[in-house]
């Protein structure tokens, strides 16, 4: 069933929580709604859901208006899973269950064959079968969320709405709960709309994402679309990195924790690294946070220093996954080592492909430029060259390179002669 | 709880309720066998074909005109204030909220003295004037506590209990009040208060029967919206329920059975609150048994309550509420004091 929102504002204590509020969700979608604190989304899920009422603006639940509903039809197409606040302690789980038939029920009427049967195929449906006879005082968190899904269910809703499922809950409970509600909108055409703490969740299990901001929207589209470090960046004011998830492509969202407390801030010099290979993330990170111009080569793309460098939004030298360095990006990179001050050359693997990396540290100690060389695990095995990289290193250290053991030296080394 | 217990749980009761009802009428200053007082009852709930011959008049006259209106009202009395008490508990989802803890008795009350002192003051009098003005009270009190007490639309045990007390300390303080302004007739508003079902009639039980009758109705109707709304407002609004409406419907009825019970029988306490809770433990939190079951067991419970009244210092009667009271606040002070997770609705 397809929910939209036309120019939704509501205001609280005159203060305005929403403002001008336009989406749309199409039928059979599991659509998040993402935000920093306060940012208004409980509050739009409670207008979605009507427990408030907009002040203005308008909320369409398939074709009619969500205020035409009475209440006892709204439930029949909507249910929502509020946050655990559960009373009702000494009630079974069936019991509690079955309260979810409650409005196909008359008022004197019993429950019939058929509401057990569809209390049943709920229970079955979220895992909850052998829990039926406990109390809901006896259940566990992840279990008491289970339950509450399952009575959605059994209101046999076309709308299914969340407020952060898996709040409280560890990362086990948190994926069979998302995998349960993203399996009903595959398999019976739910449309789920929830409230999502955890971006990287809503990467996972979204297919539209809305990302509030102070009551408004900020971005909206498909996690890729709307999961940008801009974007994060600008809403959360943190600075994240995003990239895609090993196995599925989606997004994902990883901290950068901070620590400027450590690191002077520098004035703008620049340093060229060598990197490649997972070596120099972190190299990245501090060197940027530390004030520095940085440039990054050559990088094999899809590599994971090449995704932070493009996350961070670094000049970079990209080569073909999976290929030598040609001349061309040998160039390129060269070029890019006479406009730096200093070079690093990161604790990098050396393989066939990437030795012109190491050339290129020689050409810039051949240049007179300062060239710093990492090496922090000497005991791990590093060259896969049959000993044409040890050489080349040899040669590096011979033609002067500064060898650091540690990259709080590296930084201290850098502050000193930059 | 299964079919089978259920029906078990009731048939129990029945049959607790019938004994009690005849050994009720057997009890008292003249003993009389249970076998007359059945005998009695049955002949005069037409069935002229038990034998009655060898019966008194006078012992029938103190079955069936003293006694029995008696047990009856105790019924009704105790299972409108366990009723009462059910469904205030259940929706402040509280577990010691009752009638008596949260001032709608006070309410009554005062609305009940203030009905007697103008009717002894002017004459003022018109039909069921006690009841009405009892029941206006009930519902004051109620507005007053519920508003009270309510943070963040949660009602809190302790802010609950606290505002139930600072409305009945004022109330009894308009009721003293009123007292003195009465002077000599001050007799009559006393007895009445401190509670019993002393001289009490046929007139009476077809006086409070309506309101009785009306509210039971209503609230065994609304037996599964209570449930609901025990998983909290919000949840109950997101299964079909008209939260407010129902709520009010609910509280508006509660406040007319304790009024109704209050304007016959003066201030009984701690009926509303201990009967749910030892029913609850039997029935389990289904309000479709719980209520029912809570009707029964209280009206029984009342029964004897007055039986032990008249009989334990007789020929003295002692008011009814105090041995409720007796009773009671053992198990008040035992709910107090059991672990906060424990006393769960």
């Amino acid at each position: 069933m397809k929910i939209a929102v036309q120019n939704l504002s509501f205001t609280y204590a005159e203060h305005k929580v929403l403002t001008e509020i336009s989406l749309t969700v199409e039928s059979g979608n599991f659509f998040g709604i993402i935000g920093p604190n306060g940012s208004g989304k409980t509050t739009l899920l409670k207008l979605l859901s009507r427990v408030l009422r907009p002040e203005s603006g308008l909320v369409k639940l398939g074709e009619r208006a969500l205020d035409s509903y009475s209440q006892n039809d709204l439930a029949k197409v909507m249910a929502v899973v509020v946050q655990d606040t559960f009373a009702g302690y000494l009630f079974s789980v069936e019991e509690i269950v079955m309260m979810g038939r409650t409005p196909y029920l008359g008022r004197f009427q019993a429950e019939t064959l058929q509401d057990y049967a569809l209390v049943r195929q709920a229970l079955e449906l979220t895992g909850c079968l052998e829990l039926r006879q406990r109390k809901i005082a006896e259940l566990s968190g992840g279990e008491r969320q289970r339950v509450m899904i399952a009575r959605a269910l059994a209101q046999q809703p076309k709308v299914l709405i969340l407020d952060e499922p898996t709040a409280h809950l560890d990362i086990g409970y948190q994926q069979e709960i998302l995998d349960l509600v993203k399996r009903l909108c595959l398999t019976e055409g739910l449309t789920v709309v929830t409230v999502l703490h955890d971006l990287n969740l809503a990467a996972y299990y979204c297919n539209e994402l809305v990302l509030l901001e102070q009551g408004r929207i900020a971005a909206a589209g498909s996690p890729a679309d709307v999961l940008t470090a801009e974007n994060i960046a600008r809403v959360y004011k943190t600075a994240v990195l995003i990239s895609p998830h090993p196995l599925l492509g989606t997004p994902t969202v990883a901290l950068l924790p901070s620590k400027r407390a450590s690191l002077p801030q520098q004035k703008k010099s620049r340093i060229h690294l060598l990197a490649g290979g997972g070596s120099a993330g972190e190299l990245m990170r501090d060197l940027r946070e530390a004030g520095y111009i940085l440039s990054v080569g050559v990088l094999n793309v899809g590599d994971s220093d090449w995704e932070a460098a493009r996350s961070l939004n670094l000049p970079l030298v990209a080569e073909a996954p999976f290929s030598a360095i040609t001349a061309e990006q040998h160039t390129q990179n060269l070029r890019l080592i006479q406009q730096a001050n200093v070079v690093v050359l990161a604790e990098i693997p050396i393989g066939h492909g990437n030795l012109l990396n190491l050339r290129a540290a020689l050409t810039a100690l051949a240049e007179g430029k300062a060239v710093y060389l990492l090496e922090e695990n000497v005991k791990q095995q590093r060259d896969f060259t049959q000993g044409e990289g040890q050489e080349l290193l040899a040669e590096i250290k011979q033609g002067g390179a500064v060898i650091i053991t540690e990259k709080a030296r590296l930084y201290r080394a850098l502050a000193e002669t930059l | 709880m299964k079919r089978s217990q259920k029906t078990s749980l009731f048939a129990a009761l029945f049959a607790a309720l019938f004994l009690t009802v005849v050994l009720a009428a057997a009890v008292g200053a003249v003993a009389i066998p249970a076998g007359v007082t059945l005998r009695i009852i049955l002949s005069q709930l037409g069935m002229p074909w038990i034998e009655t011959g060898d019966i008194g008049r006078n012992t029938e006259a103190i079955v069936w005109s003293l006694r029995l209106p008696r047990v009856l009202l105790g019924l009704l009395i105790g299972a409108s204030l366990a009723l009462a008490g059910s469904t205030f508990q259940g929706l402040l989802r509280n577990p010691l909220a009752d009638p008596f803890t949260i001032g709608v008795s006070s309410g009554a009350a005062t609305g009940a003295t203030i009905a007697i002192f103008l009717n002894r003051l002017s004459g003022l009098h018109f039909p069921h004037m006690i009841p009405l003005f009892a029941f206006t009270g009930a519902l004051m009190a109620i507005f007053f506590v519920y508003n009270l007490a309510k943070i963040g639309g949660q009602i809190p045990v302790a802010t609950l209990l606290l505002a139930g007390v600072v409305v009945s300390s004022f109330l009894s303080a308009v009721i003293s009040l009123l007292m003195v302004f009465a002077g000599e007739n001050m007799q009559g508003i006393f007895f009445w208060l401190s509670g019993g079902l002393m001289m009490r009639s046929w007139t009476e039980i077809g006086f409070v029967m309506p309101y009785l009758l009306l509210g039971f109705c209503l609230l065994f109707a609304y037996a599964r919206e209570l449930n609901i709304l025990l998983l909290g407002e919000e949840a109950a609004l997101h299964l079909g329920v008209r939260v407010d409406f129902t709520k009010k419907l609910l509280l508006v009825t509660a406040s007319l059975l304790t009024a109704a019970a209050v304007s016959v029988s003066g201030m009984i306490g701690f009926v509303g609150l201990i009967i749910p809770h030892a029913v609850r433990m039997l029935s389990g939190p289904d309000h479709r048994v719980l209520l029912p079951a809570s009707a029964l067991v209280g009206g029984i419970f009342m029964v004897w309550a007055d039986v032990a009244a008249r009989t334990v210092m007789a020929p003295q009667e002692i008011p009814v509420g105090i041995i409720t009271a007796f009773i009671g606040a053992p198990f008040f002070i035992y709910l107090l004091r059991k672990k906060k997770k424990e006393i769960r609705l």
